[in-house]
Parts: C-alpha cells; structure tokens; sequence
C-alpha cells in the first residue's frame, strides 16, 4: 500500500486459529467473513520505524503535527496556515500503529491510554466515537483515504468544494498578528446536535498522488447510525445535504461492521 | 446486477405488455368470472388464456381430472385484482355468481390481507412497467420481480413493499432495527437477489382508503446493498 515506508509488517491473525478450525464447534463461515469484520481481525497490521511528533492541543480537540516522517502525511491531517493539524481518530490510529509520538501542551508524553480516555469521553468530545474509530481505522488500514465530513483538507480546497451543508460551513482561519484563530474547528463539531444517523467521514479511493490542496469529491460519504435505522425521510434529507456524492451508512454491532447503501433508483418501464 | 438471462435473450421473445394485451383482448371477449374464495380467486381459462396466463406468469394452474379442454387457475388478490381493476378483463363473483363491485372486491381483500393496500400498489407499480411479480415469501420477502417469465430469466430482486413512517404504518412495518436489514440482506444474497424497498407514501390521502385513492399514493423505489471495502479499492 502507498503508505508503506521500510515498516514492518505484523500479521496479527496467521496462525492463531488455524488450530481451531478442526475443533468441533468451530463452525466455518466464510460467508460471515465476507460481509463484516471484528475489531481485531485485521488484514495487515503496519508497524511503523520512524516516529512523527505531534502536539495534542485540548482547546482545539486536535494535535499540532510538529515533526513529519512518511509519506502518510499525503492522507492525514488538515493544513491550516501552514500547519497540519490530526483529529482524534487520525492521531489515535498513527499512534496505534506505532507512527506517533504525542505530547501535550507542556511537552510531557501524551500515553496512548490518555488518547483512548479522550475518545471515551461523554458526547464525543472531539467528534468522534470508539465506533466511528474503528471504522476509521478499518477503511485506513485498507489503504482509503479518510477525512472528517464537511472539513477540508486545506484551504485551497475550499472554493472547491461541493458539500451544500452551509451550517457546518468552514470558517476561515485568520493569522492576526502572530494569533493563530482556531474557528475553524467548529467544522469538526459543528453538526453534532444532529443525533441519530449523520454523515461523519469522507471517504476516497487510495491513491498515492493524493493532493490536498485538490483533493476532488469523495467517492462517498459515511454516516454513522444510531441503534435505529433510518427512516425514508431521514435518509432523503441527508442526501439532500450531501448533493451528488453517494452516501454508506455503517452500522457497528459488537465490534462488527456493515457498510449499506440505500440507492434510490428507478426501475426501468419493459417492453 | 445486471439482467442475468438463461439462454438466449429476451429480444427474441414476445414483449410483456403484447402478451398481456392479449390475454386482456381474451378474457374481455369470453366474459371472464372468477370465483372469489378464501384468500384465493379462482378462474377458469380457456386454452389460449391458460397459455397466456403462463406467458405473463399471472396466477397458478390447478391440477384437476377434468377432461373438459378448461383449465382453472388460482390467482393471488393482487393478481385477481389487477385483471379486474386495472386491466378490466375480468369480473370477480362470490358464490352466488353475482359479479361484486371494486369497491366490495377491495373491501373484501383488505378486510382479509393485513396491509393490503400497500402490497397491492407496489405490486401494480411493478406490474405496469411491465415486469413479471411473483410472490416472495420462500425468499422472506414480499415480492420477486423478473425482467421476463422466469423461465428465461434469473429474478433480480426481492421485492419489500413499506409504507411510510409518517403514515403510522405499523401494520405492514419491516426492517424495523438493524438485525432485520442483516437478515434480509443474507437471505438476499444467498440466492443472488438485490433487495429492493418500495417505500409506499399516502401522499396526504385520507387513512381509508380506497381503490381510486391508491392511485394518488406514491412510490419509491431504493436498492439496499452491502459494500465490502476489501473487495474493491475504488470505493464503489
């Protein structure tokens, strides 16, 4: 995968239960497999050789990237007045994978079990649950491209983005005197009040040549579910949201997920 | 999914609505009376209708020792309903062979089918753009819906007919929480279906309804599927 620097590969599965597929019990079902995954059961685990630094800021509910190693940071963090900055889940899945070393604001070490405390935190503090992180990390492992919805990737991007959802619209960031305005991350909360089902992540094919200054549409959006389907209307207000980017729900059971789609079409009248 | 054909293709077969008119054109000229029993309409055809009855895949033959060139078949009300109402091929009696009316055949069949009226409209939905409905419930679904008679066509979809939320529809609800929709699915796609759901909306029509107010409510049509992110990169 494009990310791949000189890391070491851990295949966290081979082997383990081979011993058990003989076993009476054991029922095979590569059905299953097929459609949903386990937290846990990944395809490829990348451990990483060179650590990148980043500087977790509580006001903001991201981390400062202040040192970069890999080619990883094509597809991760949003550029702000030439500073990259990492959601929760971005700095959580690179310091999982050993890629990050995090520090807080009085440059202590910022252990992982603080990162996993701050994605546990009521209301989802920083816009993101432990669910939504698994999915996050799932799709990223798979080598996609991962951004928080409604949030661009740089400035530039801006005038060319597409998403009509004005009330999550980013705010420009303005560099007064040395003060750098940190507004801008009302993009990244700022559609929480919606419950229930709601468009969390954008998601793009892997591709290495990735630019974030023109980053293009998404292939889709993700929204998180609640314990709910959806209704019919629910639906159709999202898509209105979302214009023409296709949308997948994610319904996460028990550390399983299943990505749907509910495609509104018109079946042809026949002959 | 694409179409999946056994054998040649459809375009060396008569188109659908061709049959159907002329199973129409028959029955008009013969006077056609079914015989409204139980949850069942039953018809007598004769042998030009019974082959086109196949050919449109309306109803069932049942098997009998009559000698007479006759045949019945058992029509479902959707069907039954459709040749009565909509095409207006056929009259429909009780047992006293008196014709009854379409208000009296509606009263009647939703008296007896729970969320009748919502079954009925996806089924005429269907019906009208000229695809082959069937029954569904050995797949757990409503409907299966074929481009063309199932003889020279796997079905592509396992048809749900939903009303709307908002219409208090909680008679004929389904994939009410998440296990419903993984069940579905599975069941679905291991007989290689695409679940269809033809979401059925009153359109502020009153809550009794009848068959002219049917006409008024609207539908839907949303294809639910399963993606599997390893299969395929490119995020489709």
């Amino acid at each position: 995968m494009m990310e791949t620097d000189a890391s070491q590969s851990f295949r966290s599965d081979d082997g383990v239960y081979d011993c058990d597929s003989g076993s009476e019990g054991f029922v095979e079902d590569s059905l299953d497999d097929e459609l949903c995954f386990a937290s846990g059961d990944f395809p490829k685990l990348q451990f990483r050789k060179e650590r990148s630094k980043v500087r977790w800021i509580e006001e903001l509910g991201m981390a400062e990237v202040l040192e970069k190693k890999g080619k990883m940071w094509i597809t991760t963090g949003i550029s702000r007045n030439g500073k990259t900055y990492c959601s929760i889940e971005e700095t959580l899945y690179l310091a999982e994978i050993g890629a990050l070393d995090v520090l807080n604001v009085d440059d202590t070490p910022l252990p992982l079990s603080d990162l996993y405390a701050k994605l546990a935190e009521d209301r989802e503090k920083y816009g993101c649950s432990w669910e939504s992180f698994e999915v996050y990390r799932y799709l990223k492992s798979l080598g996609y491209i991962v951004g928080r919805h409604g949030v661009a990737w740089s400035m530039k991007n801006v005038k060319n983005k597409t998403n009509a959802d004005d009330s999550v619209g980013e705010s420009c960031s303005i560099i007064d005197k040395g003060n750098v305005d940190y507004t801008f991350i009302t993009d990244m909360f700022g559609n929480m009040h919606l419950g229930g089902t709601r468009p969390i992540f954008d998601v793009f094919p892997p591709n290495s040549k990735f630019r974030k200054s023109s980053s293009g549409d998404p292939s889709f959006m993700l929204c998180r579910t609640s314990g709910h389907p959806p209704s019919r209307q629910e639906i159709e207000d999202i898509e209105t949201c979302c214009g023409r980017i296709p949308l997948k729900l994610y319904v996460v059971e028990h550390g399983r997920v299943s990505f749907l789609s509910f495609t509104k079409v018109e079946l042809p009248a026949l002959p | 999914m694409a179409p999946r054909w056994k054998g040649e293709t459809a375009e060396a077969k008569e188109p659908m609505s061709v049959i159907v008119s002329k199973l129409q054109t028959s029955l008009i000229e013969s006077n056609a009376q079914g015989l409204l029993s139980g949850c069942a309409v039953l018809l007598e055809a004769l042998p030009e209708q019974t082959e086109l009855l196949y050919r449109a895949c309306i109803g069932r033959p049942l098997i009998t020792a009559e000698k007479d060139k006759k045949q019945w078949h058992q029509l479902s009300f959707e069907e039954a309903l459709y040749l009565c109402c909509v095409l207006k091929c056929i009259k429909i009696a009780g047992e006293n062979k008196c014709a009854k009316s379409n208000d009296e055949l509606w009263h009647y069949m939703m008296v007896k089918r729970v969320g009748f009226p919502v079954m009925f409209k996806a089924y005429s939905h269907l019906r009208r753009k000229n695809w082959v409905v069937r029954a569904g419930s050995q797949y757990g679904v409503d409907y299966v819906a074929y481009r063309y008679h199932p003889a020279f066509v796997h079905s592509e979809y396992a048809v749900l007919a939903l009303p709307d939320d908002e219409d208090g529809g909680s008679e004929n609800s389904r994939l009410k929480v998440w296990s419903d929709f993984h069940c579905t699915l599975r069941l679905c796609g291991s007989v290689a279906k695409t679940l269809l759901v033809l979401h059925i909306s009153r359109n502020g029509e009153d809550d009794v309804v009848s068959l002219s107010s049917l006409e008024h409510y609207s539908v839907e049509e949303r294809v639910v599927t399963r993606w599997n992110p390893e299969v395929s990169r490119d995020a489709k």
